[in-house]
């Protein structure tokens, strides 16, 4: 057993709790080394609007600057740290669509405690998929597939990938996608709408704001990384 | 995209990049698949299919990431390599040789011209650099292309000045991970391993050096670069101090022809290793005390001054053992120096400037490091850590200048472990040689006295 991230191999002890428990055995997907470097986001005192990481749970000014829209707020995971980094960079960039089972845990939880009436993943272009070969967040959420998701990109490629830009570049994006159809049932309910990295809240906020605007209730987003 | 970037290689290119392909490009398949495996067609890994899936039935090749993906969505582009060179590479190397070394030159030419299979078998700091000067100048006169590639980086980067020196009148290609150059159609390419996987049928003439050397020993995936890289009637040329057991079976087998250089530039044997079965040393270190034998020694070595390198097997050993020494014997400066140290370079220019008497280390000093007149005690040589090769790696920094070109060479082992025995019976062998040639050529000085 090697771990994803480092290909060194995994030591276990089994205790003798576990081995009398007669529990399934789950194979451990990465090495505690590598799993202690990516920091939690503590939920209870992240900001309330976009879920940094602070001390204590008033919006940060990032979001104080962002209209209000009492609809829409959003959960992250973890802080975008060095670990997290090279993670995306092996993972989104390079490819290795096997790294999606490092977080594929994290991720399914944390949807499922989100208790929401439908779940809507952010599309990526068609040309990505092409080349990528996958949506990097359908991959944490179901396995192998590409869900129908309900949004998609309106632009069949991206010029300049939304990483390469600037913050104020990233502001004047305009709104980069549409419903699919046919359009999805998402009237008078609780949408979890979920990306990878948090940076400006410019692209989750249109996808969110295209929601409400067809009838959505609220609209929660939840990323991995802030 | 230019003709020339094509010929001799394997490009994976997507249907939208492969657009604007030269006419007479052949596509191949990236991946095969077959069963529940997956075959790549670049780098030869064969994956169980589950691990190597990507959505919607399309898959990838996770062994070779670092090149740029190989996934059933992209094509492999080949041009068939054409020798097309406009100038030709010239010799200007003006040095010379030492009898010994034209010999293993002219050897190595030999094989050059009929294509061989071939492993020089070169003791550490026996020049091997410039015994392949005729060989190289034949290649290049005659339009062949020619590589040589090496698993380590350093490998390269000190290589390259060298022959961008010796060979004059067209561009030498230079290729590794750590800053990437754009690709360059050469007569002649320096490159690491890995590049390899890159290329295909090119190489008329493909030199390995330092195979012994991680990450190549470890990797098959690199043994079928070289096999892949080289045209199919190509000669290839291993260097090593170090061959690995498998590579002599090849010898064995009559798929390798070998020849030796057993002497080393001062014309001297290398030194032999002694081995004292010490079990109780790691346990007499934890409890902060030197085994009496070590700590005689180390007295003499304050005493006389003598400098020395110290190998332990762990990290985490350095700085217990180098607080010992230390405590015990006041008067020694010295340092311990890893892999992740970010002064490691400074400290080693320490040990070089004599500034400081004794370093402790791990394996990263055991090859690339010249330090005249040092002896080397290896802590824990039965230790996994040290390979055959590193040991005689380790050996081989003993004994590297004129004046002292002898030394003690002393592994402190809890047991003869397999690797030792190896690694002294790879040194008997070379010395063996060695002491025949010095006998038959009377320009050799006499054996050094041990």
């Amino acid at each position: 057993m090697k771990c994803l991230l480092c290909q060194r191999p995994i030591r276990i002890k089994p205790s003798l709790d576990w081995l009398l428990s007669w529990r399934a055995f789950s194979r451990p997907i990465t090495c505690e080394a590598c799993w202690q470097k990516f920091t939690p986001i503590d939920r209870r005192t992240a900001c309330a609007g976009c879920g940094r990481a602070q001390p204590s749970p008033e919006l940060c000014r990032d979001c104080q600057r962002w209209p209000p829209e009492r609809r829409f707020h959003s959960v992250s995971l973890f802080a975008y740290n060095d670990a997290m980094q090279a993670y995306f960079q092996q993972y989104k960039f390079a490819g290795d669509y096997r790294l999606r089972r490092v977080f594929a845990e994290s991720m399914q939880t944390a949807v499922a405690q989100q208790a929401a009436d439908c779940v809507v993943v952010i599309p990526v272009t068609p040309a990505t998929l092409t080349t990528r070969g996958f949506n990097q967040v359908s991959g944490w959420l179901a396995d192998g597939t590409n869900p129908l998701c309900g949004l998609q990109t309106v632009a069949r490629t991206k010029a300049v990938p939304q990483s390469k830009k600037t913050r104020a570049q990233r502001l004047l994006l305009t709104q980069p996608f549409a419903l699919t159809r046919p359009a999805p049932r998402i009237y008078q309910q609780h949408v979890l709408l979920v990306d990878d990295i948090y940076t400006t809240g410019r692209t989750i906020r249109h996808a969110a704001s295209l929601l409400l605007e067809n009838g959505a209730k609220s609209v929660t987003g939840l990323t991995l990384a802030r | 995209m230019d003709k020339t970037q094509l010929y001799g290689r394997q490009l994976c290119l997507t249907p939208a990049q492969a657009g604007d392909c030269p006419v007479g490009v052949q596509q191949l398949p990236a991946l095969k698949i077959s069963g529940d495996w997956i075959n790549c067609q670049r780098c030869g890994a064969r994956l169980p299919r589950r691990d190597a899936q990507l959505p919607n039935d399309q898959y990838y090749c996770y062994a070779c990431l670092t090149l740029g993906r190989v996934s059933t969505l992209v094509s492999l582009y080949h041009i068939p390599e054409p020798n097309e060179f406009t100038q030709l590479l010239h010799c200007c190397w003006t040095g010379q040789l030492t009898p010994l070394q034209s010999a293993c030159a002219q050897r190595i030419q030999q094989a050059f011209e009929n294509r061989q299979r071939h492993l020089l078998w070169a003791v550490t700091g026996a020049g091997k650099t410039e015994m392949l000067f005729p060989g190289l100048a034949w290649a290049l006169a005659q339009g062949l292309r020619v590589a040589i590639a090496s698993p380590r980086v350093d490998v390269c980067l000190e290589l390259a000045p060298r022959l961008k020196a010796a060979f004059r009148g067209a561009p030498i290609a230079v290729l590794h991970g750590r800053d990437p150059e754009p690709y360059q159609y050469c007569q002649l390419t320096i490159c690491t391993t890995h590049q390899l996987l890159r290329f295909r049928q090119a190489f008329d003439v493909l030199i390995i050096d330092e195979v012994d050397a991680f990450p190549f020993a470890a990797n098959p995936r690199l043994y079928y670069a070289v096999e892949h890289a080289k045209k199919a009637n190509g000669a290839l040329l291993y260097l090593t101090a170090t061959p690995s057991r498998e590579l002599l079976r090849g010898v064995r087998r009559h798929q390798l022809t070998i020849s030796y250089l057993p002497l080393r530039f001062h014309q001297h044997l290398l030194p032999t290793m002694t081995v004292s079965l010490m079990p109780a040393w790691a346990h007499l270190l934890k409890k902060g005390r030197l085994p009496s034998r070590l700590r005689r020694r180390l007295a003499e070595y304050e005493r006389t001054g003598q400098r020395f390198l110290i190998f332990v097997p762990r990290v985490a050993q350095l700085a217990p053992v180098h607080d010992l020494l230390a405590r015990a014997f006041p008067q020694m400066k010295g340092l311990n120096v890893h892999a992740a140290d970010p002064q490691r370079l400074d400290k080693v220019q320490q040990m070089r400037d004599q500034r400081v008497q004794y370093l402790v280390t791990t394996t990263i000093l055991e090859r690339g490091v010249t330090l005249p007149g040092i002896d080397v005690i290896v802590l824990g040589a039965d230790d996994a850590t040290f390979s055959t090769a590193a040991l005689v790696q380790i050996a081989g920094r003993v004994g590297r200048s004129r004046e002292r070109p002898d030394g003690l060479v002393w592994l402190i082992a809890a047991n003869y472990a397999r690797t030792i025995k190896r690694a002294k019976r790879q040194i008997e062998q070379l010395n063996r040689k060695g002491r025949r040639i010095q006998r038959e050529v009377p320009t050799v000085s006499a054996p050094h006295p041990h």
